[in-house]
């Protein structure tokens, strides 16, 4: 298909844009901004850049590599860059990332959420390609929305694409935040496949990390049902559930802090609703 | 060509009936190429260039390859379809063959002909493995 050279000029002037927080390893300048991406209306991912990748002509190899950014101060994850291989892909079933709780991470369910829960761990570069399990470095939270429907159909595109072909496509994913937020507003998608110079795999788009029908607050990771407020008296309120023992508390509670994290799960809704759920609220905080 | 003539259309799609992304196809696989050669087999297969490079030598001599070949195709020929509508050209299909991906990749090119609607019928449906993918399902559809 149509063959299109990464042009030096192109990167300079990826270069020249500012952003929050999210310079590619190596380089001084972050890629794009917050200000530079069009609100969400309604498509899970967006072109950016005329879907050409920022990638400078010296950062293209079909050396297989894999680097992941430390967490920065907040413990966030930063940029992740591969040149994605056969050679790193897994030749084993994933393992459990249930240990890693990415900043701004909480456990809590909607009904509107296909699946129920809000919130995934999602890799910043696919397991299908690089094999990473429980790497902090490569986990954020995102919705199950940014999960399945902004990110997985690129990581399904290159993985099949690096086992037809045996290519290497080089593969970044930036996760963007505004300021000090905990959790990330979407995430910067780069691809270009190395070997035939783009003809088979360039794309550079933003998903959205954001879940139709609930509202997140970025900061804290807190959510709840659109078009209710975040912390009406007793409707969409948040509580912190024990699934073991059945009982609700105040996320102030200090039995919070008892509670297994296998058992916990935070809520957002209603106290009628936990209750109809077979839910009693606790003792010791009265919710 | 043959005005008016019916033709074989080939198309690959994901679970979204997407086609393509960004100019590109959304994915590729040998063993759905050797499904198309034997779909053609005694038959002219049409194709655009950029969908006759994955070929490779066993599309060898078997193909004909022409950015009109919508146009161009005769009656009773086969056409593979990557990277264009093909509702301009629905009057002159007898017949549609769907692979199916079984995945979900981006897309910003979808199929633009309803087979739940007007005169399709799934005629055929089967499974089989490609090389990276795990389950390719051929439909075929008929006027």
């Amino acid at each position: 298909m149509k063959r299109r050279m990464i042009s030096i000029a192109l990167a300079l002037a990826a270069l020249l844009i500012l952003a929050a927080g999210c310079a590619a390893p190596g380089r001084e300048e972050p890629l794009v901004t917050l200000e530079d991406l069009p609100a969400y209306s309604g498509a899970a991912y967006v072109a950016i850049n005329g879907n050409e990748p920022y990638f400078t002509p010296a950062e293209i190899t079909d050396e297989a590599f894999e680097t992941y950014s430390a967490l920065d101060a907040l413990g966030r994850c930063g940029v992740t860059c591969a040149s994605v291989g056969p050679e790193l892909m897994p030749t084993e079933e994933r393992g459990d990332i249930g240990s890693v709780k990415p900043t701004g991470w909480h456990t809590v369910k909607y009904d509107c959420v296909d699946g129920k829960y809000l919130y995934n761990r999602c890799h910043l570069i696919g397991y299908q390609l690089t094999g990473e399990n429980a790497n902090e470095q490569n986990l954020i939270t995102g919705t199950r929305y940014l999960n399945m429907e902004g990110m997985l159909p690129f990581e399904n595109m290159v993985a099949d694409y690096v086992e037809e072909t045996g290519n290497h496509v080089m593969y970044r994913v930036t996760p963007i935040y505004e300021g000090d937020d905990l959790v990330a507003r979407g995430v910067l998608m780069e691809g270009y496949s190395v070997e035939d110079e783009g003809d088979g795999i360039l794309y550079c788009v933003f998903a959205y990390n954001v879940q139709p029908g609930v509202e997140i607050d970025y900061a804290t990771g807190e959510s709840w049902l659109a078009g209710e407020d975040a912390a009406a008296d007793g409707e969409g309120a948040t509580y912190v559930l024990n699934t073991s023992s059945m009982k609700f508390h105040d996320p102030a509670c200090p039995s919070v802090e008892d509670i297994k994290d296998s058992n916990r799960e935070t809520f957002a809704g209603s106290r009628e609703d936990l209750i109809a759920r077979g839910y009693s609220p606790c003792g010791r905080c009265k919710p | 060509m043959e005005r008016g003539s019916r033709m074989i259309a080939i198309v690959c799609l994901d679970d979204r009936d997407g086609m393509g992304f960004n100019g590109r196809r959304q994915s590729r696989d040998v063993r759905l190429r050797e499904k198309v050669l034997e779909i053609a087999a005694g038959r002219r297969l049409w194709m655009a260039p950029c969908s006759a490079d994955q070929f490779g030598p066993e599309g060898e001599g078997r193909i004909c390859v022409s950015a009109s070949f919508l146009e161009e195709a005769g009656s009773g020929d086969c056409v593979f379809v990557e990277d264009r509508a093909l509702a301009p050209f629905a009057e002159r299909l007898e017949q549609l063959v769907v692979f199916r991906w079984n995945r979900v990749y981006p897309g910003d090119r979808y199929l633009d002909l309803d087979l739940a609607k007007g005169p399709w019928r799934k005629t055929e449906e089967q499974d089989f493995p490609g090389k990276s993918h795990e389950r390719i399902t051929m439909e075929v559809y008929t006027r």
